[in-house]
């Protein structure tokens, strides 16, 4: 047994992969977040209190959790879901009725969807507790507020996919309040749907919206989040 | 107590010049002088440069205390939340059924129709004013008021009394916003008439 | 440049002047700004909504004696409903009897007539297509109330009269509506220009206030 480990770890495909041991040592532990693509949204070390639950509530990693967690259980529902009027419902009911861990999946994604609104904004509000939005903070603390809005209106465009009477009365009621706009109100209520009801051009914009673009945007916009922490050094401090 | 090791050769540049040549760096009347020959090893001499407290002594070398490394203490924070948010979301998945109704029928339309809970606030303020102002100018300010919070409060301090104003300003938009869409998730039913919830409850996730 | 005199001569153009590396600067920015602007335009231009069926298209709803047999309830003022647009379509003199006779009509009328100008005040007109898409909240209007012969919303509580002007409720103003023609005593309803319904205060028929009679919704 130690042998086929020995084995493998000696082989040349483990060490390309590894380029260092288990990190166990402050220096291996240091290059294992810095050469890590992944981890490397981390700085190599980080504030004592910003390891504390109580400090950050982990609000902003929770959002983040979510919105991955969405994407995965997300891309799982695409799979058995055309966004058409004929088939949108009952595509729905296929996927609680007989795909396998179907309803799961579906109650996952919608239960994240509301969590991830409110978590983001509980994370506003406990940045704004801590006046982190101060200087050198005021780009990311407006990268925030774009990214809420985003948030949003992910769960707004998602909110019309099932085409029961909840979606389709709530995203009438919702894209109605588009039309007061005083300039252009009637034009881009109308661009929103696709025309001058909730129907089937709706359906595909809100989806196409809703699975790429938006998420594609807040993407987009994370990466500039979590960028801004680092080159503003890091986490804000206790008031 | 702190004691400086100096050996003469190579750190006290007031001492007595090394090379007779060379002109001191520092007066010598200054600074205090060493005698010994220089540069002989084992004729070093000590002396009390400065008395320390204990206390300042660790404001002074704070420095190993203030950081972690993120491997494991960051990291290991991230992943219990990372796990105690998924078991929470699958076990409330398990319990709770995402609500589905009849097919969509444009013909028929319930007796509630509410936008998504986050845009309950939004409605309510709808049935009390004028459309162009609840519909277009609070949402526009409730946003831009939010990105501009930074760019009005120009301080750099950071404890709620040196910033009153702000905070006013944040709870009022904050605090606001719950009332209103709690009222609008609440409290109105067929008709946006007002609705206690213990006579029912017209609210949909 | 007077500001700058303690720090010596000011190289560069003089004021006003531009040098050759910045005029190009400034070109590059502005054709890239031109560039990202028509990239927007082609953007909204190639997702505005291309309609060829339903709303937003001539519709043809028929001839009167068509939506008599369709619903012979229109004779005697009860609007009628057509689906597949979401409009009513009001015989205006036959309603406006409905409504004075508190839902009786003693002479029905079977032919409203073609008295079509968007000119003409509503009340004059012999049809009128109103949409049934409530202008405050896109819930859909319901049939006229019983009880007062008005249009009662059931999402919001807004109340229109039978000529779609607002009476009650957040609507911020009457009933939307769709220019009708006659084409061979054929009544088409042109969908494709949205006319505002009456501004709130609009009273050209039907003077009673909401307090006047019991209501369907409240």
């Amino acid at each position: 047994m130690n042998a086929v480990m020995r084995f493998i770890k000696e082989s040349a495909l483990w060490r390309s992969l590894f380029r260092q041991p288990y990190p166990n040592t402050s220096r291996t532990r240091a290059l294992a977040v810095m050469n890590n693509v992944f981890l490397h949204l981390h700085p190599v070390r980080v504030k004592r209190h910003a390891v504390r639950y109580t400090y950050t509530f982990c609000l902003g990693g929770i959002s983040f959790f979510l919105f991955l967690a969405l994407t995965v259980t997300g891309l799982y529902l695409m799979f058995f879901y055309v966004p058409s009027v004929s088939r949108a419902y009952q595509d729905i009911q296929a996927i609680e009725a007989s795909v396998a861990f179907g309803t799961l999946v579906r109650n996952m994604h919608r239960w994240a969807a509301h969590l991830m609104v409110l978590t983001v904004f509980l994370h506003m509000i406990r940045v704004f507790y801590h006046g982190a939005y101060k200087p050198p903070r005021e780009f990311n603390w407006v990268v925030g507020v774009i990214l809420l809005f985003l948030t949003l209106m992910l769960s707004f465009t998602g909110y019309l996919l099932p085409w029961d009477q909840i979606a389709f009365w709530a995203i009438t009621v919702g894209t109605q309040m588009a039309l007061y706009a005083p300039l252009l109100g009637q034009e881009s209520s109308f661009f929103l749907l696709g025309g001058i009801q909730v129907g089937q051009e709706t359906l595909l914009r809100f989806y196409v919206l809703h699975v790429i673009a938006f998420p594609l945007i807040a993407a987009i916009f994370m990466i500039v989040h979590f960028w801004r922490i680092r080159k503003d050094g890091g986490i804000s401090g206790p008031v | 107590m702190t004691i400086e090791k100096r050996p003469n050769a190579t750190a006290d540049k007031n001492a007595p010049t090394q090379a007779p040549d060379r002109a001191p760096m520092v007066s010598p009347g200054t600074g205090p002088k060493l005698p010994g020959p220089p540069g002989v090893p084992g004729t070093e001499r000590f002396r009390l440069l400065a008395y320390v407290k204990q206390e300042s002594m660790v404001r002074v070398d704070k420095r190993p205390d203030e950081t972690l490394l993120t491997w494991p203490h960051l990291l290991r924070a991230e992943f219990l939340m990372a796990m105690l948010i998924s078991g929470l979301l699958v076990v409330t998945s398990l319990w709770i059924q995402a609500p589905l109704e009849e097919m969509a029928n444009p013909a028929v339309t319930p007796h509630v129709a509410k936008a998504p809970w986050y845009f309950l606030g939004l409605q309510e303020i709808l049935s009390y004013f004028n459309a162009t102002v609840a519909g277009v100018i609070v949402p526009t300010f409730y946003l831009l008021g939010l990105a501009a919070i930074p760019f009005i409060d120009r301080t750099p301090f950071k404890a709620a009394r040196d910033r009153k104003l702000m905070w006013v300003f944040f709870l009022c938009l904050m605090l606001g916003g719950l009332l209103v869409t709690l009222i609008g998730s609440f409290f109105r039913g067929p008709g946006w008439n007002w609705v206690w919830p213990w006579e029912g409850l017209f609210f949909n996730l | 440049m007077t500001q700058h005199a303690s720090y010596g001569e000011v190289h560069g153009p003089r004021a006003g002047e531009i040098s050759r590396r910045g005029f190009m600067r400034r070109m590059l920015g502005v054709g890239v700004g031109i560039l990202s602007l028509e990239f927007l335009g082609g953007t909204l231009a190639f997702l505005w909504p291309n309609l060829t069926e339903g709303l937003g298209a001539e519709i043809t709803i028929g001839s009167a004696t068509d939506i008599n047999n369709a619903q012979p309830e229109w004779k005697n003022g009860l609007p009628y409903i057509y689906g597949p647009a979401n409009l009513f379509i009001v015989n205006v003199p036959a309603a406006k009897a409905r409504v004075e006779g508190d839902g009786s009509v003693s002479s029905p009328i079977e032919d409203p007539g073609t008295d079509l100008d968007e000119d003409l005040p509503l009340a004059d007109r012999s049809v009128l297509a109103l949409w049934r898409k409530c202008p405050h909240l896109g819930c859909q209007v319901p049939q006229l109330c019983d009880q007062s012969q008005w249009f009662e919303c059931l999402c919001h509580g807004s109340k229109y009269t039978v000529l779609g002007e607002k009476r009650d409720g957040p609507a911020p103003r009457g009933m939307d509506g769709f220019p009708v023609l006659s084409v061979d005593g054929v009544y088409v309803v042109d969908t494709s220009q949205i006319v505002n319904g009456p501004p709130p205060g609009t009273v050209t028929f039907d003077q009673r206030a909401p307090t006047d009679m019991p209501h369907c919704t409240g």
